[in-house]
């Protein structure tokens, strides 16, 4: 069997890929929304461009890029580092669409009456609109969450010691082949619990409160 | 108190509003009538540069506008802080309650102090006759309740005038009396309103003035007694005739 310090160690490095690379998404993804919905055609479409790509190119793929092709002999990217990065480089485009369709959501006439009542852009936007879209957006973020939470054992593959890193060695290390994997496979939904559980329970009581 | 002067918009090449000109003194009501797509909506919303007009001359309170040279953002917020409106959806903000609904622009616009605004919101709400629903969401209320705190929260601007687009269009004709009691009373406290209306009795017993309006111009106005019941041009009575046999 995996002893449990190690097995324990496999549980919060893949949470820490996890909820790191979903906050770089979180976070710049709102750079990337704001440009997406400029005024200017050019930057719209510029940007359009930028979140095909980044969501175009596989999770793997990203992370192969950073850990194989920028970790030169300038930069040296360690492999969870180079992890984070890759798996954060998609959550912000990912996240920037989901935070999209949130502000479609948000009907025209709540800027016309903020406008009206003297709000100017920065409040608009930050009392009046993201708020509401943040409550559209929460369920389908939440799922990108646990998508997100899968796609982190792809870091298996640079070496890093997460959940699936430590199934793969323990397979390996001879006797039962399965077993660790549904270990891994029960691990990997426990997780995902939570934040299932969360989500619907923040979304039942928002729209509650919310819903017209 | 408003002062408008050939005022001109176009969507593409079309002409909304065709050289409106109209001036409306402090205390005045005046009820907007015509036909759909007459540009009352597009008259109403450009008063306040929610639509930003070709060219002409606005003139509310001591702002002026004059188009089509650029807007400083100055003159836009004391406009927008002269001119409150109420829009025929209310368009209240569903993620806060009905007090902070009616708070927030206070303290964040007018940057009034919480206890401040708390105070003028409660006030207010007890105006419109709903202090009571002050914690609920606007997601609970009825359409009649949600567009009396639409007014209210217009008036915890403190604005001069008070633009109204169609206001109860989108109520069951029951629900609308309480939205028309407090503009009655608004009427009678004498602030200066502009409101477009269906509701002909409103029209005849609390304006001063009725303005007819129909393919983007004025084509007749004057007491509302005169223009109601005998209008002059056939247009004005072909309207008059089809919103009463309605
Ligand atoms: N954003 C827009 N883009 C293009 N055309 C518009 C726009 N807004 C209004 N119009 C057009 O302008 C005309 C006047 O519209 P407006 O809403 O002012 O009419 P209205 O008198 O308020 O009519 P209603 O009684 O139906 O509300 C209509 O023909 C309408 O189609
Ligand atoms: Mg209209």
């Amino acid at each position: 069997m995996i002893p449990l310090d190690v097995l324990g160690n496999a549980i919060v490095m893949t949470v820490v890929i996890t909820v790191s690379s979903f906050l770089i998404g979180a976070i710049l993804g709102v750079p990337l929304v704001l440009l997406r919905t400029s005024r200017f055609g050019v930057v719209r479409v510029l940007t359009r461009a930028l979140i095909d790509v980044l969501r175009g190119v596989p999770p793997v793929v990203w992370i192969f890029i950073l850990y194989f092709g920028v970790s030169s002999d300038v930069i040296k990217l360690d492999p969870l580092t180079a992890a984070i990065g890759g798996l954060g480089v998609i959550s912000c485009a990912y996240l920037a669409e989901i935070y999209r369709g949130g502000l479609l959501s948000v009907h025209a006439g709540q800027t016309e009456a903020a406008q009206a009542l003297g709000f100017g852009q920065v409040g608009i936007f930050t009392r009046i609109v993201a708020p509401q879209a943040f409550r559209v957006c929460l369920p389908s973020a939440a799922t990108y969450g646990i998508g997100l939470l899968k796609d982190s054992s792809l870091a298996s593959t640079i070496g890093v010691a997460e959940i699936a890193f430590r199934a793969t060695a323990q397979a390996r290390s001879g006797g039962d082949g399965i077993t660790p994997f549904v270990i891994a496979g029960v691990l990997y939904i426990a997780l995902s619990m939570p934040l299932a559980y969360l989500s619907r329970t923040l979304d039942t009581k928002l729209r509650m409160k919310v819903s017209v | 108190m408003i002062s408008v002067a050939n005022l001109k918009k176009s969507y593409g090449d079309h002409t909304v509003l065709d050289g409106v000109s109209i001036e409306i003194q402090r205390g005045e009501v005046v009820a907007m009538i015509g036909p759909s797509g007459a540009g009352k909506s597009t008259l109403l919303r450009c008063l306040n540069l929610l639509e930003r007009p070709d060219s002409g001359r606005i003139t509310i309170g001591d702002t002026v506008v004059d188009l089509p040279a650029k807007i400083p953002v100055r003159t836009l917020e004391t406009l927008r802080k002269t001119a409150g409106m109420v829009f025929q959806s209310f368009n209240l903000f569903p993620h806060l309650s009905v007090l902070r609904n009616v708070s927030l622009a206070q303290e964040y616009v007018l940057g009034r102090d919480a206890k401040a605004a708390h105070q003028r919101s409660m006030e207010l709400l007890e105006r419109v006759g709903l202090a009571d629903k002050a914690g609920s969401y606007p997601a609970r209320l009825s359409g009649g309740q949600q567009q009396r705190i639409a007014i209210a929260r217009a008036l915890a601007m403190e604005p001069e005038v008070m633009l109204f687009d169609e206001p109860t269009s989108a109520l069951d004709p029951e629900l609308g009396l309480d939205v028309l009691a407090v503009m009655r009373e608004l009427a009678a406290s004498g602030m200066t309103m502009v409101v477009v209306t269906h509701e002909i009795h409103f029209a005849q017993d609390v304006s001063d003035r009725v303005v007819m309006m129909a393919d983007g111009g004025i084509i007749e106005q004057g007491d509302p007694a005169q223009v109601l019941s005998s209008p002059a041009n056939p247009r004005t009575q072909r309207f008059l005739k089809a919103v009463i046999d309605r």
